[in-house]
């Protein structure tokens, strides 16, 4: 009892002056409480742009005096066309012009004609991610004024239109709304983690490295307190500080929800008190393992700077790891659960997708995270005595 | 009262990496190291109602006995006892007996004087209204009242010095252990730190065993009852000044330090080597 009152006194001590670190804590909640609806808006203003454009019905050609046939099919399909600047490749590489170019060459109605299949360029720059967007639908377009003419060239001759399709081709996409929403908001639970961990980090430096650099550790050694429980009062503040950003973080997305433009991405984007304390239950954990990580790796270091530097290692492999989910393109391995950083970004994205999480989907991950609080607290409980003399 | 008998330490550095950045040792690899005997057979008793001066040169092992002493770094021999309570086996029990201002006194600058104080007094067991008004009562002595309340973030030398004195002695320790307390003070910060232990010794402030390390003689002339002088790592000399006095055949303490922490070889090579 005596051991716990000591613990909450260092806690406490720990929290007043990571509170009054006033600058370095506002920084830290901005970016994660404003992440949310700022990643939110981001997206979603993709997306309504994409939407507005396949909705304005629009085609940009050269040349289309030379083709009234195509020109009179676009305009049946209630496309409007419109002329393309005379500099449309500059502006096309240099992202101003937004949707693809077709380009008709001349003497094209009366190669149409005779049969001769003259050559039409739907011009796009793939760099150009917005124009290639619309190529598809453009060239769904084209083809489909090919199949018209084909279909009355062989109505002419008497020939059965069914002979042109043996078969038929039809898509069923299995994917719900939410998982292909996840497509696009995939990236949320990276963003997540990322303000967890940075959050933690300023306080776990502050309260290893930064009590040497203070010359503050060693006179702290000379009270009759068991080293473990110091150690343990100083987790405990770290932790709940990433804690609280973990919980800020996953809540802005609920207000983040309303500010999203595009009606579409909204139906796809589920994410309610239920998501949110999924979010908590997977972040938490990780919140506490990050901590002890992060003291324990400082604890070796003399100055908060080099503590920063060799800090690095920790953030760049919770950066990294998650990237692997990202690029098995959702096939996942049993392994990714024992792997910290990867096992909670697989979690959140199976939440996104509306995916119930199982228990030995939590329980693995969360043993991770509790072995790895385990092992960081005795390591810096183990080296406290080393660390304030040298 | 303090008493230390025969302590000895030794640390094994690697040659080759004087200074390494991440302070990583190996100690398994031994063929790159050398031993570094730090502390070889330092003895002294310190009683109560007395301040005792652990003189000696810088990298005499003054410090590594104090931290030897506060439980810091396990000795390889001697023995150490607080009011008989031994420090090694029963270091937290020894600890709250001991009031220490070591040789890094860092404060956490963004609490202030008064928390700073009685966080330390907490974690020696104390109730919160009772470590508030051992630091009020502490200012007063200190003359630090107008500090108490302001964040240390700004403190000057003596101001810092004064409120890790403070904490240190938060708990009303019967032995109170000083390292080098005098270093970055001024004048009127030193005289008024020599002030406050005088009172401290005298038996209205608690006749406290007070031992007192530092490389300056002249503290040691003016403030101490009894004399360790530390050499190389042993204790070469003790008594009061009249004894190290007598025992040299000097008039001058400085002469009488030079020539117990100094060999006649070393003496005569500063000699030689240094401005004349």
């Amino acid at each position: 009892m005596n051991k716990f009152r000591m613990a909450l006194t260092v806690y406490r001590k720990e929290i007043v002056d990571a509170l009054r670190d006033r600058r370095t804590l506002l920084t830290v909640l901005a970016s994660s409480v404003l992440m949310g609806p700022a990643v939110l808006v981001a997206i979603s203003a993709l997306v309504a742009t994409l939407e507005s454009r396949a909705e304005l019905r629009q085609v940009y050609v050269v040349g289309m005096e030379h083709a009234p046939s195509l020109k009179n099919f676009f305009e049946r399909q209630t496309y409007t066309v419109k002329a393309a600047p005379a500099d449309f490749e500059a502006q096309l590489r240099g992202a101003k012009l937004a949707d693809p170019v077709v380009v008709i060459p001349k003497g094209f109605e009366a190669a149409l004609l005779r049969g001769e299949a003259p050559v039409v360029e739907v011009v796009v720059d793939s760099a150009n991610q917005r124009s290639q967007a619309g190529a598809a639908r453009i060239e769904r377009l084209l083809s489909g004024f090919g199949r018209e003419r084909a279909t009355l060239t062989l109505a002419l001759r008497g020939v059965s239109v069914d002979l042109l399709e043996p078969l038929q081709v039809e898509d069923r996409d299995l994917a719900s709304t939410q998982t292909r929403a996840t497509q696009i908001t995939g990236m949320l639970p990276y963003f997540v983690m990322m303000a967890v961990l940075y959050g933690a980090l300023n306080a776990a430096l502050d309260t290893t490295a930064g009590e040497r650099e203070r010359g503050s550790l060693e006179p702290l050694l000379m009270n009759p307190l068991d080293r473990w429980v110091l150690v343990l009062g100083k987790w405990a503040a770290v932790a709940s500080v990433g804690m609280l950003i973990a919980v800020l973080s996953s809540l802005s997305f609920l207000p983040g929800q309303w500010v999203l433009r595009s009606d579409t991405l909204a139906a796809m984007f589920q994410y309610g008190l239920r998501e949110a304390s999924m979010f908590l239950v997977v972040l938490l954990p990780f919140a506490a393992a990050v901590s002890a990580v992060l003291m324990a790796v400082a604890i070796r270091c003399k100055t908060f700077k080099e503590a920063q530097a060799s800090a690095t290692v920790v953030m760049l492999a919770a950066s990294l790891l998650p990237l692997i989910n990202v690029f098995s393109l959702g096939s996942e391995s049993p392994w990714y659960l024992w792997v910290p950083a990867l096992a909670q970004n697989v979690l959140m994205t199976h939440v996104l997708k509306g995916e119930p999480l199982g228990a030995a989907q939590i329980a693995v991950p969360l043993l991770v995270c509790v072995a790895l609080t385990v092992l960081g607290v005795w390591f810096v409980a183990r080296s406290l005595r080393s660390a304030a003399v040298r | 009262m303090i008493t230390i008998e025969h302590l000895a330490k030794e640390f094994r550095v690697p040659v080759a990496a004087t200074k390494k950045a991440g302070g990583l040792a190996w100690p398994g690899r031994s063929a790159s190291s050398r031993i570094v005997h730090a502390v070889r057979d330092v003895s002294f008793d310190a009683p109560e109602g007395r301040i005792t001066g652990l003189l000696g040169p810088n990298g005499a092992g003054k410090t590594t006995t104090l931290r030897m002493l506060a439980g810091l770094i396990t000795p390889d021999a001697g023995h150490m006892s607080v009011d008989g309570i031994d420090v090694v086996t029963q270091a937290g029990a020894a600890l709250a007996r001991m009031g220490m201002l070591s040789d890094a006194r860092g404060l956490y600058p963004r609490l202030t004087a008064r928390e700073n104080i009685v966080y330390y007094g907490r974690l020696q067991g104390m109730e919160p209204d009772a470590a508030n008004a051992r630091a009020e009562q502490l200012a007063q002595m200190f003359e630090m009242n107008a500090l108490l309340d302001r964040r240390t973030d700004g403190f000057s030398q003596g101001e810092r010095m004064k409120t890790a004195l403070a904490r240190a002695l938060v708990h009303d320790p019967a032995n109170i252990v000083l390292d080098e307390p005098t270093n970055g003070l001024d004048v009127l910060a030193t005289r008024a730190l020599r002030e406050s232990l005088r009172w401290l010794r005298s038996p209205e402030g608690g006749a406290k065993c007070i031992v007192f390390s530092t490389h300056i003689m002249q503290e040691v002339e003016r403030l101490c009852d009894g004399v360790v002088v530390v050499s190389h790592g042993r204790t070469v000399a003790s008594g009061t000044v009249d004894d190290l006095l007598e025992q040299t055949g000097q008039t001058d303490f400085e002469e009488a330090f030079v020539r117990l922490a100094f060999s006649a070889d070393e003496r005569a090579h500063h000699e030689v080597a240094g401005p004349t």
